[in-house]
């Protein structure tokens, strides 16, 4: 519905509701070529079911390769970020690391 | 040139265009009608916030866009808020940012959680805001445009579309505006906010992760322990995410049940304690008998004894029950808000506001602890 009285020539502002998002682009790491001998990480975020699941990826996993370590860590919460030193943690103490949801 | 004058529209558009359909185009309404912002408007609702409006008072999960004030103003436009409602809905807006309240998970989760406001203090009576007949329903301007308004926040700048960044299965009504006041004017129950060690003069915004209201009858109870009787029992399934995620949950008491239970002389703690202490369900329903598995469930604390038989609490604690009086004077009804769990902590903040100043909490005393009062 138009306002019957309108100008044409005149324009009426409009406003954004948005606000904006900072994004800061990161390359990915490179794709691993091989995973013998490397160290692999576990990262469980203590959904329902995640353990069982990444527990049984875990061993489908290193009964394929060997692997010079598997680790296998706990987030707090489910729903928060990882705790800052466990990520830490992970990073120092492997070369590769699984997580998922198991919900 | 005041500071409201700074705001830049993003574009024009030609005169007589429907800006209720422009709005709608670019996707920036929760489903409902906008206001479209005037610059009139938005001058007003800026200044009410503080002008400056490029100060960024928050960042919102899980899209982490700037809420600049002027953001703020525009979506407080847009959901039909009036000025004086900015101190509380900025309020708001900087509790669900706080780490603690998690907006990341409660945003992006599976659960139908929404956001519950309640507010507490002078500001509600002086803004209007319903905290009697039909208070988490619709008819009042203020509860519904301030929850319109966090909600239209979550959206645009928290980037919380179904489907896209709000995965929630079912969602529900909440998430369109889920505000209320307290009924502080009956004089029931000590306020909430005075409980949690504010000055009665203070004004407060209480947010939670929450679940909608569950309708708490009982007609027949003359006495506390009745009335508490019934919302023991909604409380006591194991359907609702407390039971498995533990957490915080809210109470509402309705006036008539508040004004029975304040007869007999108990207390907000009383009320509290005794819905604590007979609740919850056994061990064995919330693992369903390891018919699918052995359950030990690392969502509850882990000081819960996991034997079939074993009381399984709704929340750990008296204190993470959130006991509100709000509703009508007339009918006897409560209701039971569950929360979404351990994963998201209720976070009660203060609203500034101009000419409420002086020291905002009693710093404890004898009936006082950690900054719960038991009143």
């Amino acid at each position: 519905m138009k306002n019957g009285s309108h100008d044409p020539g005149r324009r009426m502002a409009v406003y954004d509701p948005r606000g904006v998002a900072g994004a800061e682009a990161r390359a990915i790491a490179p794709r691993i070529e091989r995973l013998d001998g490397l160290r692999l990480g576990i990262l469980d975020n203590t959904k329902w079911n995640a353990n069982k699941l990444l527990r049984e990826l875990r061993d489908q996993l290193a009964a394929g390769h060997p692997f010079a370590a598997t680790n296998y860590y706990r987030k707090e919460s489910f729903s928060r970020f990882a705790d800052a030193a466990l990520v830490e943690r992970i990073r120092a103490e492997n070369d590769v690391v699984v997580t998922a949801i198991g919900d | 040139m005041t500071a409201a004058t700074a705001m830049q529209p993003a574009t024009t558009v030609p005169d007589g265009t429907d800006l209720v359909e422009w709005y709608y185009e670019q996707g920036y309404s929760d489903g409902l009608p906008v206001a479209p912002p005037t610059p009139a408007k938005l001058e007003a609702m800026l200044a009410a916030l503080g002008g400056d409006p490029q100060r960024v008072e928050a960042r919102v999960p899980p899209r982490w866009g700037a809420l600049t004030r002027e953001v703020l103003a525009i979506n407080m436009v847009m959901a039909g808020c009036r000025p004086e409602y900015a101190p509380v809905v900025r309020a708001a807006m900087l509790a669900l940012c706080e780490p603690a309240f998690n907006l990341n998970g409660v945003q992006a989760t599976t659960h139908m959680a929404a956001p519950l406001l309640v507010v507490n203090g002078p500001v509600a009576r002086e803004i209007g805001m319903n905290a009697g007949c039909n208070a988490f329903g619709s008819g009042n301007r203020a509860n519904a445009t301030i929850g319109r308004a966090i909600r239209l926040v979550l959206l645009n700048v928290g980037g919380g579309w179904p489907g896209d960044l709000d995965k929630s299965t079912l969602g529900h009504p909440g998430k369109y505006t889920y505000a209320v006041a307290e009924n502080e004017a009956l004089g029931l129950l000590a306020p909430y906010h005075v409980e949690k060690g504010f000055r009665a003069e203070d004004s407060t915004v209480f947010v939670m992760a929450a679940e909608p209201p569950h309708s708490v009858t009982n007609h027949v109870a003359d006495d506390p322990q009745g009335i508490l009787d019934s919302i023991c029992s909604a409380m006591s399934t194991f359907a609702h995410n407390n039971a498995v995620s533990s957490g915080h949950c809210a109470v509402v008491l309705g006036p008539e049940h508040a004004a029975t239970i304040a007869r007999h002389g108990w207390k907000r703690h009383d009320v509290k304690s005794y819905l604590w202490m007979n609740s919850g369900n056994a061990f064995r329903d919330i693992a369903f008998d390891h018919r699918y598995g052995k359950v030990y469930n690392r969502n509850l604390p882990v000081w819960y004894r996991r034997e079939p038989d074993a009381r399984i609490p709704i929340v750990p604690g008296p204190d993470n029950i959130h006991l509100f009086v709000i509703g009508g004077e007339a009918g006897r009804f409560s209701a039971f808000i569950p929360g979404w769990g351990h994963m998201s902590s209720p976070v009660l903040r203060e609203i500034e506001r101009e000419g409420a100043g002086g020291p905002r909490r009693d710093g404890g005393g004898p009936r006082c602890v950690d900054g719960t009062c038991y009143l």
